[in-house]
């Protein structure tokens, strides 16, 4: 048998962790560039005995050690007690008697001639935050980019993504979201040209190249392992990532050890601002590329909406509201906390005009929706949270009903106000809490909002809510 | 512990059922149990005294079987136990689960039915052997039925004249039920009913 290397095995297993049975490629290719020495195994599940004889497991995939999402099973192919991680199931399940691959033979070279075909300019803010970035990462340290809503986030990113391709670096940027990632893999894909790039979410088929810039959802990095020079979160304080610590870890997994992870956020966590002050490794942008103030909310008092709704009326101040918009002909989201009062209040707008749907995570038809907003085909959409992010739609109007909710905390409701006047044709826009009572969250969002518009968070040092 | 199909917390609305003592399933949430359409229907078929089945196939169930059989999710067999212990102990009688192949069975890990019946904590039999690896749906209904029998009485078992329950997850054309069935009735057996989780729409 031959020692030599199966080059697109090699160029696909690079940095990834993987079942062994489950790969692109043959049982037999797989083989034998095991026998070759090229790919080490690794036991799905470790189990060590702790406290009482009790077993504990760990997922050598995910690396998630909770122990309430193993499940013991007498199974029929290694007959014997087995353990698999729900945890990370949806991507094949892992199990006490399943291998997963790893590639240790000679790593693939990337290319170092590439190109940034990008032809906007930074401004004097997004220049300096992109040089700092820079800097940062040629010493290993990680960074915070937080920078407003429309600021122009991705733009400050392109010259240190240029710079680590041009090394031969191997480069990731992570978001909790795939409609995130949907929508900076277009952007990406005409800045860099020449660059080798694979977009990795749930659904999405691997490309069998070497990508050098790999856009995934932080999901999918449970499936690579020391495999990244720098690794940009976008996003950073989103659901699901900034509660699941096995995203976490996944995140720091995927990179190699020593190398940074970078932040690029709207509305960092305060433990995420502490590490970054701490460190110096921090930019912050409070004003929007086209200089014009963030929208502050307007709050409008709705009593007993959720009782109305449910008894199938509409309150007069949402159908006025709605009404507004048709008649001014804007584009609007109205955000609500629940689907199920979503779906209940969808027939409502229906009547006010028909072409008015609701949209969530599991929707099948978001994205057409979606869409059809932007090509003014609908006059506006009902969503969850799920469209509170990365969603830009020109001269978009926003509205909350129950801003009060739980659901909507100072991040998601400054994130929702971000939806509104991104763009210099139209940089203003409404933006209401429709609320059964204010909350502190509110409250939160609206003074943050007024501080930065103020010209505050410049400097590290007054950084708001410090 | 939260939801298994979800995985968000499932709220604990305390009740009368908690109250009196009445024991639900607790592994899904609310929103997801009440995406499972019932269907109820009880059919007659050939060889077969009765069929029935508890829902339908309607996307929820559609991911629900993918997330068990094809993901392997075992956690999941105790979804239904409710509503499948409630179906099957209407009758006295002898319960046998419609049994995988055994490389098949090896494959999965697991046999999807027998995991169906030691959650919901009933008593079964495995008294049938799976002779047959092909897949039904390549065939038409003619040669499915011309077909030599896809079960065989496992060796040493003898079935009595009696009434047995044959269990499956899922009912489509038929076909493995009646064969299923036949070869039950062949070997002695009184009467056969069936029971099966979901009710999918044959296309005859
Ligand atoms: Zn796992
Ligand atoms: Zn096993
Ligand atoms: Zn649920």
């Amino acid at each position: 048998m031959p020692k030599s290397i199966n080059p697109a095995i090699r160029d696909f297993l690079d940095g990834r962790i993987w079942l062994r049975l489950h790969t692109p490629f043959t049982i037999e290719d797989i083989n034998q560039q095991i026998e070759a020495g090229h790919i080490e195994i690794i036991q799905g599940i470790e189990s060590k005995l702790v406290f009482m004889n009790r077993k504990s497991y760990t997922c050598n995939r995910c690396e998630n050690t909770d122990q309430s999402k193993f499940t013991i099973f007498n199974c029929a192919k290694c007959e014997a007690s087995c353990a698999y991680c729900r945890n990370c199931i949806k991507m094949g399940r892992v199990a006490s008697c399943t291998e997963l691959i790893v590639w240790k033979g000679e790593q693939p070279i990337y290319p170092t001639s590439h190109t940034l075909a990008w032809e906007g300019t930074l401004t004097p803010r997004q220049q300096q935050a992109s040089d700092d970035l820079t800097r940062s990462q040629e010493i290993n340290r990680s960074h915070l980019i937080y920078a407003v809503c429309g600021s122009g986030k991705t733009e400050i990113l392109f010259p240190p993504i240029f710079h680590l391709l041009k090394q031969g670096k191997r480069v990731c940027i992570a978001a909790p979201r795939v409609d995130v990632i949907l929508e900076l893999e277009p952007r990406l894909r005409v800045a860099f040209p020449q660059t080798e790039i694979e977009s990795l979410y749930g659904g999405a088929k691997p490309t069998m190249k070497a990508s050098q810039l790999v856009l995934a959802t932080t999901h999918q990095l449970y499936r690579f392992q020391h495999a990244f020079d720098a690794i940009f979160v976008d996003e950073a304080d989103a659901f699901p990532y900034k509660a699941d610590e096995t995203l976490q870890k996944a995140v720091r997994k995927a990179v190699k050890p020593t190398k940074p992870i970078h932040f690029v956020t709207a509305t960092p966590s305060d433990k995420l601002l502490v590490e970054a002050k701490s460190t110096g490794g921090i930019s912050i942008i409070n004003r929007r590329y086209h200089g014009h103030d963030l929208p502050t909310p307007a709050y409008i008092s709705l009593w007993k909406y959720e009782h109305h709704i449910q008894k199938g009326r509409l309150p007069k101040k949402l159908t006025d509201w709605t009404n507004e918009r048709i008649k001014k002909s804007e584009p609007f989201l109205i955000f609500f906390h629940h689907i199920g009062f979503m779906e209940k209040a969808e027939p409502l707008f229906q009547l006010i005009h028909p072409g008015i749907h609701s949209v969530h995570a599991a929707h099948p038809d978001r994205k057409t929706y979606v869409q059809a907003l932007r090509d003014k085909a609908i006059p506006g959409l009902l969503t969850t949270t799920i469209l509170e992010r990365g969603i830009t739609i020109q001269n978009v109007q926003v509205a909350v009903i129950g801003a009060e909710q739980r659901i909507f905390d100072k991040a998601a409701l400054i994130q929702i106000g971000g939806r509104v006047g991104r763009s210099s044709a139209f940089p203003t826009g409404d933006f209401t809490l429709f609320h059964n009572g204010i909350t502190y969250a509110m409250d939160e969002a609206k003074s943050e909002i007024l501080k930065l518009n103020k010209g505050g968070g410049t400097n590290p040092d007054e950084l708001p809510f410090m | 512990m939260n939801c298994l199909l979800c995985e968000q917390p499932k709220q604990s609305s305390p009740s009368w059922q908690s109250l009196i003592a009445i024991e639900k399933s607790t592994l899904i949430c609310e929103d997801c149990s009440n995406q499972f359409k019932r269907v109820d229907i009880i059919e007659v078929g050939d060889n077969i005294d009765s069929i029935t089945s508890i829902f339908t196939y309607n996307e929820a169930m559609r991911n629900y079987l993918h997330q068990y059989k094809f993901l392997q999710d075992i956690a999941l067999a105790g979804v239904f136990s409710n509503e499948l212990k409630q179906a099957l102990s209407k009758k006295k009688a002898i319960i046998v689960p419609i049994p995988m192949h055994p490389t098949k069975k090896i494959e999965r890990t697991f046999a999807q039915v027998d995991e169906l019946l030691k959650a919901a904590d009933v008593s079964f039999e495995d008294l049938l052997i799976k002779t047959n690896q092909e897949v039904m749906g390549e065939k038409t209904r003619e040669e499915r039925l011309s077909m030599s029998r896809l079960f065989q009485i496992k060796p040493q078992v003898e079935i009595e004249s009696t009434t047995y329950i044959l269990v499956d997850d899922i009912y489509t054309t038929g076909t493995t039920m009646q064969h299923a069935a036949l070869t039950l009735k062949e070997a002695g057996a009184k009467t056969v009913h069936a029971v099966t989780l979901i009710r999918a729409a044959s296309e005859q």
